[in-house]
């Protein structure tokens, strides 16, 4: 009798603990949800949808530029994924990338001695790690982005911290990204406690709040603008959008970091960009990754 | 002995003072504020309307909502602003946010009034955005 009673209460208990823990990310799985059927809806027939999406488009472009009847995967390429022309295009460069010595490049760094005699290698004794940032910290109670690790893994063995954007950085994500992509691996983001899901939360208001002098959010071009035209490109959706960095981009003629771009973007926006390594950039990010959990892994990447 | 007292006491008054108006400093503190009126060159005079501008840009530098226009920050376009006022130059050529001479060249007023416009409308549209943000979230506000 006081076994069965003991098991029972042994069960219940992992019962209530295992909840709780999912419970986390409710909210984000839903959210994730509802975006993923947004997208599949939008892009089922951009033509027929005309109206209801692609107000300003016209119908020879929705007819014959856009991809019909995608689904959540079909996204993890960004907007290449719907863009016909721009695919092409994206397919002749990937033939011979950009990237491909920065790989190398980035390796090198992978294992170069400190003075200490340690290396990166030290730090992150599996390269495959690009799916698991950012990630929240229970100890410190914050995201921690990529960069940042990267960086504090140099500070903590009295190494110069690089610069966020681009070089060494760059390089070296590449290489970890390549190594994620080889190992077939996901982007597998977790929310574990009741404040990686408030900072999920900030994440996910940032990213809808307009702001700048244009007055304009992240979702404004990436959720209710994805696959509009602006001038020639058609603007790429929140779905997968973080999944292939470094990218080398062409208008920058060199390989940048998540950081780089997203800067970038804010700045578009008309706004003073968070730094690198502030909480509001951290918490976007992780927000941002979340929305792509379960897809592959493809960096680095080219983009215009 | 009594200047050391005196001293002590003006520190106090000083310290209390300041944290009196960082704690109203919030992005509240634009409830109301009618921008045309008060960022009127016209009106105020072009001193009054960058100290407007001077004060809540600070506010919105604290909470990272700081507007950048082509390059220039809102606080480097107060600083052309001031030189000017000071020099009694008719235009102004603001830094960029590298410290580098932008492209942008304003009319002195013009630029008082933007500078002081985009101080405020960085404060005005994220208090509006608290309740408005989840209109753009699909499965919550945004609806199609």
């Amino acid at each position: 009798m006081l076994t069965r009673l003991l098991k029972a209460s042994v069960f219940t208990s992992l019962a209530f603990f295992s909840l709780n823990a999912g419970g986390f990310d409710a909210q984000a799985q839903k959210d994730k949800k509802e975006l993923v059927k947004y997208f599949e809806a939008k892009f089922q027939n951009p033509y027929e949808n005309k109206n209801r999406f692609f107000p300003y488009s016209t119908d020879e472009e929705l007819k014959d530029g856009y991809a019909k009847g995608l689904k959540h995967m079909d996204f993890g390429i960004g907007s290449y994924s719907y863009a016909k022309d721009a695919k092409q295009q994206y397919e002749a460069i990937k033939e011979f990338p950009p990237y491909e010595d920065k790989i190398e490049e980035g390796e090198e760094l992978y294992t170069k001695k400190f003075a200490n005699g340690k290396s990166l290698k030290t730090c992150f004794p599996n390269p495959a790690i690009v799916g698991e940032y950012p990630y929240f910290d229970t100890k410190t109670q914050e995201v921690i982005s990529l960069t940042t690790a990267i960086n504090k893994c140099l500070e903590a063995n009295n190494e110069k911290k690089w610069n966020t954007k681009k070089g060494q950085m760059a390089k070296f994500q590449a290489f970890l990204a390549y190594s994620t992509a080889e190992a077939e691996k996901n982007m597998d983001i977790k929310i574990p406690t009741k404040k990686a899901q408030e900072a999920y939360e900030r994440g996910k208001e940032y990213y809808y709040t307009q702001r700048g002098y244009l007055k304009l959010s992240c979702a404004t071009c990436h959720i209710q603008g994805a696959g509009q035209r602006v001038r020639n490109e058609k603007l790429s959706p929140l779905l997968g959008q973080i999944t292939h960095f470094p990218v080398y981009r062409l208008k920058w003629g060199s390989l940048g970091t998540l950081e780089r771009r997203m800067s970038g973007c804010i700045k578009d926006q008309g706004q003073v960009p968070p730094k690198d390594d502030s909480k509001k950039m951290h918490e976007l990010l992780y927000f941002m990754a979340y929305m792509s959990n379960g897809m592959p892994i493809d960096g680095p990447d080219v983009r215009k | 002995m009594n200047r050391l007292v005196n001293i002590s006491l003006v520190s106090i008054t000083a310290i209390a003072f300041s944290a009196c108006a960082s704690s109203s400093a919030n992005l509240s503190s634009v409830k109301g504020i009618d921008v045309e009126k008060v960022c009127s060159v016209q009106n105020n005079g072009i001193e009054n309307v960058i100290q407007t501008a001077e004060k809540y840009n600070e506010i919105a530098k604290r909470n990272e909502l700081e507007f950048r226009r082509l390059g220039v920050n809102n606080s480097d376009l107060i600083i052309s602003v001031k030189e000017a006022i000071k020099t009694g130059a008719n235009e102004v050529n603001p830094k960029d946010f590298k410290s580098k001479a932008s492209k942008t060249k304003l009319p002195v007023e013009f630029a008082a009034h933007r500078a002081c416009k985009f101080a405020i409308s960085a404060l005005t549209q994220a208090n509006e955005a608290k309740t408005t943000w989840r209109l753009a979230v699909p499965g919550d506000g945004y609806e199609y």
